[in-house]
C-alpha cells in the first residue's frame, strides 16, 4: 500500500515533463484548428484561443464570395484524392508485380537490377524535375493527355517510383511467405500468373496494404513535382493549392490556409482507418503451420 | 482438434483472387488492347508530324511489349517487370542520364543554345546602325503590297522599299510636301491615319533586305534607317568577325566566342567541359565558397537535427517506460502527433508562427527574436522545427527499442552496485545504440538532402551580405537547387547536375555504411 502510493508520488515529475512535451507537440496543430476558426481571417489578427469563432473560413473553400476570387478548393481536393487513388493502386500494382519477379523468378541481372534500383533511389531527385518538365512538354505534342498540366501526366510521372521505392519492403514480404505454397499450387497445375494472383497477392493484403497507405499519403503531400507539372490554378492538387493562399500573401489568407489544412486531412485519416484491420491481420501464420 | 486449417481469406484477398485464372487473362488483355490502342494513336500522330525516328521507335517497343505478353510461358520475368521498368525508365532513369550528361557541359545563363542558335543570335543581336537615314511613307502599291517609299535624307535619293528588297526610283516622281510629308508616285495610296495605325506591328518588323546583307528597318511612322550586321560568320575559321572592327571572335572551346584579348560574346551555347564543373568546387573561390558554406552547414543542420531528436526522443521514452505510469497510451498518441501531420503543412503552419511581427511565438515570448530575419536564429528556426519534426519518430523507435533490451541485463547491473545514471550508460545506451545506429544514419541521409525543411521554412535564407547564391540557411540540396532554377544572380545547370552527382556519392556512402551495419548485425546473431 505505502510502496505504490510512493511510487505514483515518484512519478510526478514524469507526468510534468510528458505534459509539457506535449505542450510543445500540440501547440502548432492547435494554433491552426484556432486560426480556422478564427473570425479574424488575417495572421495578425490570429491567436491561441480564438476570439471569436466563426464557420466562414469554411464556407469561405466552397463558396465564392461576392466580387471575391474564384473558389478551387473543391476542384483541388477531388483532384488530390483522385490522383492518390490511382497512384495508391497502381504503386501496389506494379510493384507487386516487380517484388514477384525479384523474389520468385531466378534470372540474369536479378541482383545486379535490385541493387541498381536500390542505387538510383539515392540520385537527389530535385534536378531532374528539368528533364521530366521536358520529357512531359515533349510527350504533350504527341499525347495530350501526358503533356504539362494534366494530372494524369502527374500521375504517371508518380509512378515511375512505384517499382523502385517499395522494392525492398514487398519483395522481403514475398520473400516470407513460404514457396511451398506455390509449389503445391504449381503441383494443382496453377500457372505463375495464378499463382500470383491467387496465392502471393491475397496473403500479401497486409503489406501491400501499408505500401498503398504510404503512397495514398505520399500523394496526398507531394508538393514539388506538382508544382513544377501543373501550370493553372484550376489544375492544381491541395498542397498547391493550400501554397497558394500563403504563398505570396502570406498575411491576408491565413484563416482560409487554416481551415483548408484542416479538410486536407481528412483523406489520409479516412485512408488509415479503412487500411487498418488489413494491416493488423496477418494471414501467413494461418495458412501454413507446422 | 481437426485437422483442417479454417481459411477464411479477407474480403480484399478475396477479390484479388478472382484475378487469377480467366478474370485476370481477360483484364490483361483488355489493357493490353488499351495500351495499344493509345500508343498507336501517338505513332499516327508522330508520323503525322515529321518525327519519323520516334514513331519507329516507338512501334519497337511496343512490338516487343505485345511480344513479350503474348508469347505464352516465355520470358516470365519480363511479364512481371514490365509495367515497372517502362515507367521507371521513361521518368527516372532517363532524367537521371539527362542530368549526368549536363554535369559535363557548359550549360547556365548565356550558355543555353546550340552552337548554330548562338551564332544567329550573335549576329541578330548585335547590329550596327548605318549612317543612312530615310523620311518615309508607308504606301500600298497596285496589288495591295506594303510598300516604304523612302527619301533619303542627305542625298534626296528615293527608293521603294519592299520586302524583297530596295528599288531605286526617279526622284521626280516623289513629292515632299510643307509638312515634311513624303507623298507616293503614281500608282501608290500612301497609309493615313486609322489604316496607318492599324499596321503598326506590321510596319515595325518591316525589313527591307540589303546587298551588303544588313536591311532598312522603320523608325515611327514616318523614318527609316539602315544597318547592317555587326558580326560575319566565317566557316573556315568557325569564328564571328566584326564587320567594324575586324576583330576575330573565336570559338574558346567552353561555348564561347572569344576574341584574342579575352573578350567574350554574350551569347554563348552549350558545350562539353569534361571535368570543370566538378572542379570548379575546388578551384573557383565563386563556387567553393558557397559550396563549403552549405556543406558545413548541412552536416551542422542534419547532425544537429538527429542528435538533439534522437536526444530528446530517447529521454521522453525513458520517461514513459516505467512499469506502472498512468496514460502510457495517451502520453504516447499525443506525442506522436507532429508525425501524423504531413511534414510540408506544419512548415508553413510553422512559418506563419515563427513571423516576426504577427507570429503567435513572438506574441507568446516577451521578446521578439528575429527568427527568419537573421542568420544565426534563422539556423536556430530551422534546426528547431526539424528537432520538432523528427522527434516524434524516434520516440517510436527508442520505445521500441527500449523493450527489446533484456530486463535480466539491467537488474543484473542493479544488482552489481550500479546506479541508474550508471546501468543507463554502461547498459542500456550501449546496447541500444546497436539497434538504432542504423536508423540514425537512415536519418542523417534523409535530413542531408531534407529540401522542405529548409526552403519552405526560410527559402534558403536571410541572404548573406555576398554575391553568393547561397543563404545562410541553405543546405547543398536547396543550393543546387537554387543554382539550377532561381535566376537573379544567373542560373548555373551544369554547375548544379555536377554538385547533384557529389550529393548522390555522399549519401550513397552513408547509406551504404548504415546497410552494411544493419547486415553486420544480421550476422551476429
Amino acid at each position: 500500500m505505502s510502496d505504490s502510493a510512493n511510487r505514483r508520488n515518484d512519478h510526478w515529475w514524469r507526468h510534468l515533463v510528458l505534459w509539457v512535451a506535449i505542450c510543445i507537440a500540440v501547440l502548432p496543430p492547435l494554433y491552426v484548428v484556432s486560426a480556422a476558426f478564427n473570425a479574424d481571417q488575417t495572421l495578425s489578427g490570429s491567436s491561441l484561443i480564438p476570439r471569436s469563432f466563426t464557420l466562414e473560413n469554411f464556407k469561405g473553400l466552397f463558396v465564392q464570395k461576392e466580387g471575391g476570387a474564384e473558389v478551387f478548393f473543391v476542384r483541388w481536393f477531388r483532384a488530390s484524392v483522385i490522383i492518390a487513388v490511382l497512384n495508391a493502386f497502381f504503386t501496389v500494382f506494379i510493384g507487386a508485380l516487380s517484388a514477384y519477379a525479384f523474389s520468385r523468378f531466378r534470372f540474369r541481372g536479378r541482383r545486379m537490377g535490385m541493387l541498381f534500383l536500390l542505387l538510383i533511389q539515392m540520385f537527389p531527385g530535385l534536378l531532374n524535375l528539368v528533364a521530366i518538365y521536358l520529357i512531359v512538354l515533349r510527350t504533350g505534342e504527341v499525347v495530350p493527355a501526358l503533356g504539362l498540366n494534366k494530372l494524369t501526366a502527374l500521375l504517371v510521372v508518380y509512378l515511375s517510383g512505384a517499382m523502385s521505392v517499395n522494392l525492398w519492403l514487398m519483395k522481403g514480404f514475398f520473400d516470407s511467405i513460404p514457396t511451398e505454397l506455390d509449389e503445391s499450387a504449381r503441383v494443382d497445375g496453377a500457372t505463375p500468373s495464378q499463382i500470383f494472383w491467387g496465392v502471393i497477392l491475397p496473403l500479401a493484403v497486409p503489406v501491400l496494404s501499408v505500401v498503398g497507405m504510404f503512397a495514398f499519403v505520399g500523394t496526398l503531400n507531394e508538393f514539388i513535382t506538382a508544382s513544377v507539372l501543373l501550370e493553372t490554378v484550376d489544375n492544381f492538387t491541395l498542397p498547391l493549392g493550400l501554397q497558394s493562399y500563403v504563398g505570396t500573401n502570406f498575411e491576408e489568407n491565413w484563416g482560409s490556409f487554416a481551415s483548408g489544412v484542416l479538410i486536407a486531412q481528412i483523406p489520409a485519416i479516412i485512408g488509415f482507418v479503412f487500411v487498418q484491420k488489413y494491416i493488423i491481420s496477418g494471414l501467413t501464420q494461418g495458412s501454413v503451420k507446422g | 482438434m481437426t485437422n483442417t486449417v479454417q481459411y477464411r481469406p479477407s474480403l480484399l484477398a478475396w477479390f484479388i483472387s478472382l484475378f487469377s485464372g480467366i478474370g485476370g487473362l481477360i483484364v490483361k488483355l483488355l489493357l493490353l488492347c488499351v495500351l495499344n490502342g493509345i500508343t498507336g494513336w501517338a505513332i499516327i500522330v508522330l508520323f503525322t508530324q515529321d518525327r519519323v525516328g520516334w514513331a519507329l521507335g516507338t512501334i519497337a517497343v511496343l512490338a516487343l511489349i505485345d511480344f513479350i505478353y503474348l508469347v505464352p510461358n516465355r520470358f516470365l520475368p519480363a511479364k512481371f517487370i514490365v509495367p515497372g521498368s517502362v515507367l521507371l525508365i521513361a521518368y527516372l532513369i532517363v532524367p537521371i542520364f539527362f542530368t549526368i550528361n549536363t554535369a559535363f557541359q557548359q550549360y547556365s545563363t548565356g550558355h543555353v543554345l546550340t552552337k548554330s542558335e548562338a551564332i544567329e543570335t550573335n549576329i541578330e543581336q548585335n547590329v550596327v546602325q548605318g549612317d543612312r537615314f530615310f523620311q518615309m511613307t508607308p504606301a500600298r502599291d497596285a496589288s495591295g503590297e506594303l510598300v516604304l517609299v523612302l527619301v533619303d535624307d542627305t542625298s534626296g535619293q528615293t527608293y521603294l522599299g519592299r520586302e524583297s528588297g530596295l528599288e531605286e526610283i526617279d526622284p521626280t516622281t516623289v513629292t515632299v510636301d510643307d509638312f515634311g510629308d513624303v507623298l507616293p508616285p503614281e500608282g501608290f495610296t500612301p497609309l493615313v491615319g486609322d489604316e496607318l495605325f492599324a499596321i503598326d506591328a506590321e510596319l515595325a518588323a518591316f525589313e527591307v533586305p540589303l546587298d551588303n546583307g544588313g536591311v532598312i528597318r522603320t523608325e515611327g511612322l514616318s523614318g527609316a534607317y539602315d544597318s547592317a550586321p555587326g558580326f560575319e560568320y566565317e566557316q573556315s575559321t568557325d569564328a564571328l568577325i566584326a564587320t567594324d572592327t575586324g576583330v576575330a571572335y573565336r570559338d574558346n572551346g567552353r561555348g564561347s566566342f572569344e576574341s584574342a584579348d579575352g573578350e567574350q560574346l554574350v551569347v554563348g551555347w552549350r558545350e562539353y567541359i569534361g571535368f570543370e564543373n566538378f572542379t570548379a568546387v575546388v578551384t573557383n573561390p565563386l563556387v567553393r565558397q558557397p559550396f563549403l558554406r552549405a556543406f558545413v552547414w548541412t552536416i551542422g543542420f542534419a547532425g544537429s537535427t538527429v542528435l538533439i531528436s534522437f536526444a530528446i526522443g530517447l529521454f521522453l521514452a525513458k520517461v514513459i517506460d516505467k512499469r506502472n505510469l498512468r496514460g502510457k497510451k495517451f502520453y504516447r498518441s499525443m506525442l506522436v502527433i507532429p508525425y501524423a501531420i504531413p511534414g510540408f503543412l506544419s512548415l508553413l503552419v510553422f512559418k506563419g508562427l515563427l513571423n516576426d511581427d504577427y507570429g503567435l511565438i513572438n506574441k507568446l515570448l516577451p521578446f521578439d527574436p528575429p527568427w527568419l530575419f537573421d542568420p544565426w536564429w534563422a539556423r536556430l528556426s530551422v534546426i528547431l522545427v526539424s528537432v520538432w519534426l523528427t522527434t516524434p519518430y524516434f520516440l517510436l523507435v527508442c520505445m521500441g527499442a527500449l523493450q527489446s533490451i533484456p530486463a535480466e541485463l539491467v537488474e543484473a547491473a542493479r544488482v552489481d552496485g550500479a546506479g541508474r545514471w550508471q546501468v543507463f550508460r554502461k547498459v542500456t545506451l550501449p546496447l541500444l545504440l546497436v539497434v538504432v545506429t542504423p536508423l540514425l544514419i537512415a536519418s542523417f541521409a534523409y535530413n542531408f538532402n531534407n529540401f522542405n525543411n529548409v526552403y519552405l521554412l526560410t527559402g534558403g535564407g536571410p541572404s548573406t551580405d555576398d554575391q553568393a547564391v547561397a543563404g545562410a540557411t541553405d543546405i547543398l540540396i536547396s543550393y543546387t537547387y537554387k543554382l539550377a532554377f532561381e535566376s537573379g544572380k544567373g542560373q548555373d545547370y551544369g554547375l548544379a547536375s555536377a554538385i547533384s552527382i557529389y550529393i548522390f556519392f555522399i549519401v550513397a556512402a552513408m547509406s551504404a555504411s548504415g546497410f552494411l551495419r544493419s547486415k553486420a548485425l544480421e550476422n551476429m546473431k
